[in-house]
């Protein structure tokens, strides 16, 4: 059993509410934070604590918030990035549903140290029930004086504003959410400059997602030292994974980055196995934009290693074997599920949400999703999958913003691990229509247990 | 040299030059010139701000600086890259690039509809430029394009959505130009467009830009939409005093006929400055004064323009098999060879040789000299 620190509290009844928080050791980070530590202390432990951004990209936050430029007389915003639209991924959901209190308190700390005296929380706009929970998290913490002027007697000011997305993907991506946040149409920034440069209204902004903010909280309250002691490598502290797909128990779990892929899919602690005694055929471990890997290569890396729940493992072997944690989206495919309509959902759902800026994501996106229509309802030729191949490789790398890179991330890993498949379309299109191509050889070096 | 003159040394492709810092890639390239320079369909020098969007100047940068040598991991869009002292660029010397720029080329073909022989913009269009220049002989997408309908935008421009590029240089230009922008982009991803929220017609003085601003046939001068090709007509230099602006236009005739007014550009088709500020001209400059004599002649325009039109590319790359032969059993006699009755199409001028479009004053030209000769 893992170590949990974010959901340590979250089957407490009324964890919800302010007064049982308190009660069960909240707002401890911000008193001493407020009280003991220097701005800079508190970012210099969130360095040596190792965090890494929990949104996706696991770019270390300690790192982000030590570029953030601080003129003089220049206001600086924090905003909390909890327009999660990744399919799969539905961690921040859960966390600010039950323990809306610990984003509150990790705001605060992180406003702290990054001198932000009105920060943001641009959350989804499909979350509308969430809006309704956070604004009263937030009226409760103001009145009890964790937010507003001179918290605890500090004189530090703080005040937090929730901003509702409207429904756009492609506001997740910090740039574009800082241009929607100011109230524009959300398209992405070119960069440089970066946020910590010029961000919100031009000023120097730090946007960090909400597991990333909350966080802040045990690390502040442990020791930052402390934090890093749990997990592997540069993959510190727990990590909330949302898991979902053909797994008995689908639901947000907090793990230390220590245990391995087979665990936590077969383990009754975690995932409980595959539902219906069905055999495991792929799984994409880190939100719809990261590469699916087939379930060989899934428990064990190319190396022959055990794969391990963390950052650097799930990474191992690059993208020709390897996938990404990502945003924690653990989404699971039994031996049932075809991987081109799969393939083609989601190039679906990338050609909607392209923000229709730079032209490769724009005309790339509505390319791949006509073209796996076409393969998946039999009309398909071999030529198709290779343009499919030469289309994704056109745009990968060379859009504006990351959205390019997750339509053709999952395309290409789908046709280098199952282009059998694909061709099976092609030469059985009529089969293709009435069953499922099936296990194949991908689960063949696996033992199923458990 | 003190430290603020302090120039920065930028190789692009195995070309070094000195340019102040501050300056993008793509001006370091053009700078240089030639086929070292990256196409650019969005980045417009004078409007703040443009630029990134259609990824056509994409370049790779294989030294990042002096001080951090590493290169960058991704191909970065040079028009809104600034230069570091020591940066080392390759634009046509890497494979990589010009593969991505292919690619780009493909994307933004891919829904264009390529109504070339019946688009106004046709010899002087960016986008004709570019798929000459780095494009394929022919597209692999084979799906129904998109289509918009044709929006009128008041009594002066028309706008083509289909073919637009969504460079959002108009957009710039309105909000920079104008004092108050009536349109801009509305939806997303590939159905987004370029409209006003409700239909309605754009008003203001100096709207017109928005036309030469337009590297495609999406925004249309109704005043001379379908009266000529442009390279039948003859760009000169020509001012006249405006009180709304600064009057200095290129003219473009055929005959003692004013075709169309445009605001000067340069040798990247963009908009000319004097004295420091952008030659944008106003509506009454451009739509209204269509006579000769409103005009002082200052000469014919001399900028050279790498274009479709300047470069003769309109020939045929691949001479289509003929088939008339082998059905008819015989070969087709020919009843009239259009080459020796039309003037244009004489193939006894090269036309790449000539100084400027041709008009028909080369042809009788030429005529003479030959007679003379014979």
């Amino acid at each position: 059993m893992g170590r949990k620190l974010l959901l340590e509290k979250a089957d407490v009844e009324g964890i919800r509410y302010f007064d049982t928080y308190r009660r069960e050791g909240g707002y401890r980070s911000v008193e001493k934070a407020l009280k003991s530590m220097t701005p800079d202390e508190v970012t210099e432990e969130v360095k040596v604590s190792g965090l890494r951004g929990r949104g996706g990209a696991g770019f270390p936050a300690g790192m982000k918030w030590s570029f953030l430029a601080k003129p003089e007389g220049v206001p600086r915003h924090l905003v909390v990035n909890a327009d999660e639209s990744e399919p799969g991924t539905f961690k921040d959901r859960y966390l600010m549903e039950f323990i809306p209190h610990i984003l509150i308190e990790g705001i605060i700390v992180s406003s702290y140290a990054l001198g932000s005296n009105r920060s943001y929380i641009y959350i989804r706009g499909e979350y509308a029930w969430i809006v309704d929970i956070l604004e009263q998290a937030i009226q409760e913490a103001k009145n009890n004086g964790f937010l507003g002027k001179n918290i605890l007697g500090s004189g530090f000011d703080c005040e937090i504003f929730v901003q509702r997305g409207a429904g756009a993907y492609i506001c997740g991506e910090e740039t574009a959410l800082l241009e929607s946040l100011e109230g524009k149409r959300g398209n992405p920034r070119i960069k440089p400059p970066f946020p910590a440069v010029k961000g919100a209204w031009g000023r120097p902004t730090v946007v960090n997602n909400v597991e990333t903010i909350a966080s802040v909280v045990p690390i502040i309250n442990d020791g930052g030292a402390e934090y890093a002691k749990i997990g592997v490598g540069r993959s510190t502290g727990t990590k909330l994974i949302s898991a979902c797909g053909n797994i008995n128990k689908p639901g947000v779990y907090e793990i230390d980055m220590t245990i391995s892929v087979e665990e936590f899919i077969y383990s009754d602690e975690w995932c409980g196995g595959i539902s219906n005694g069905k055999r495991l055929k792929a799984c994409i471990p880190g939100g719809s934009s990261v590469p699916i890997l087939p379930a060989n290569l899934l428990l064990k890396t190319a190396k022959g290693e055990q794969r391990i729940m963390n950052y650097e493992s799930l990474s191992d072997g690059g993208f020709a074997t390897g996938s990404m944690l990502g945003s924690g989206g653990f989404i699971v495919l039994d031996e049932d599920q075809c991987i081109v309509k799969h393939t083609y959902t989601l190039a679906k759902f990338y050609h909607h949400e392209s923000c229709g800026q730079c032209s490769p994501c724009r005309e790339g996106t509505i390319w791949l999703d006509k073209l796996l229509h076409k393969l998946e309802y039999g009309q398909g030729t071999m030529r198709d999958i290779d343009l499919l191949w030469d289309v994704q490789k056109n745009i990968e790398g060379n859009t504006i913003c990351p959205l390019g890179d997750a339509a053709a991330w999952p395309v290409a890993a789908a046709i280098r691990h199952f282009r059998d498949e694909f061709e099976w379309h092609v030469t059985n299109a009529q089969e293709a229509q009435t069953r499922n191509y099936g296990l194949a050889h991908y689960a063949d070096s696996i033992e199923v247990t458990a | 040299m003190s430290e603020e003159n302090k120039l920065f040394k930028v190789t692009i492709d195995n070309i070094t030059i000195e340019v102040p810092p501050g300056t993008s890639i793509l001006h370091a390239a053009r700078m240089i010139g030639g086929h070292v320079t990256p196409p650019a369909m969005c980045f417009y020098t004078p409007l703040k701000e443009s630029g990134g969007k259609c990824r056509t100047c994409l370049v790779e940068v294989s030294k990042g600086s002096e001080r951090d040598p590493r290169p960058m991991p991704k191909l970065v869009a040079s028009c809104r890259t600034t230069v570091m002292d020591g940066m080392e660029v390759k634009n046509v010397t890497s494979q990589r690039v010009l593969d991505a720029r292919k690619g780009v080329v493909e994307f933004l073909l891919i829904n264009h509809p390529i109504d070339c022989p019946i688009c106004d913009q046709a010899g002087e269009c960016d986008l004709q430029d570019l798929s000459y220049g780095h494009g394929n002989e022919a597209s692999r997408y084979e799906f129904k394009k998109r289509i918009f309908v044709k929006h009128d935008l008041g009594k002066y421009i028309q706008l083509h959505m289909t073919r637009c590029i969504m460079c959002y240089r108009c957009v710039f230009t309105a909000d920079q130009v104008t004092n108050k922008r009536q349109h801009g982009v509305l939806f997303r991803g590939e159905v987004s467009e370029i409209a006003t929220y409700i239909e309605k017609s754009l008003e203001n003085d100096f709207i017109g830009n928005i036309i030469d601003v337009c590297p495609v046939g999406a925004l249309t001068d109704k005043t001379f939409r379908f009266k000529n090709r442009v390279w039948f007509t003859k760009p000169e230099d020509a001012h006249r005093d405006c009180p709304t602006c600064c009057g200095k236009v290129t003219l473009w005739r055929r005959g003692n006929q004013v075709l169309r007014v445009t605001t000067r550009k340069d040798q990247w088709g963009e908009v000319q400055s004097f004295y420091g500020e952008t030659g944008w001209i106003c509506n009454e400059c451009r739509f209204e004064k269509k006579d000769v004599n409103d005009w002082v002649i200052e000469g014919l325009s001399t900028i050279p323009r790498y274009s479709v039109k300047g470069a003769n590319k309109y020939k045929a790359l691949e001479v289509p098999h003929e088939t008339v032969g082998e059905v008819i059993g015989r070969k087709p006699k020919l009843m009239m060879d259009i080459h020796t009755v039309s003037d244009v199409n004489n193939p006894s001028i090269d036309l790449s040789k000539i100084q400027g479009p041709a008009t028909s004053d080369v042809f009788n030209k030429k005529q003479i000299e030959d007679k003379k000769e014979n």
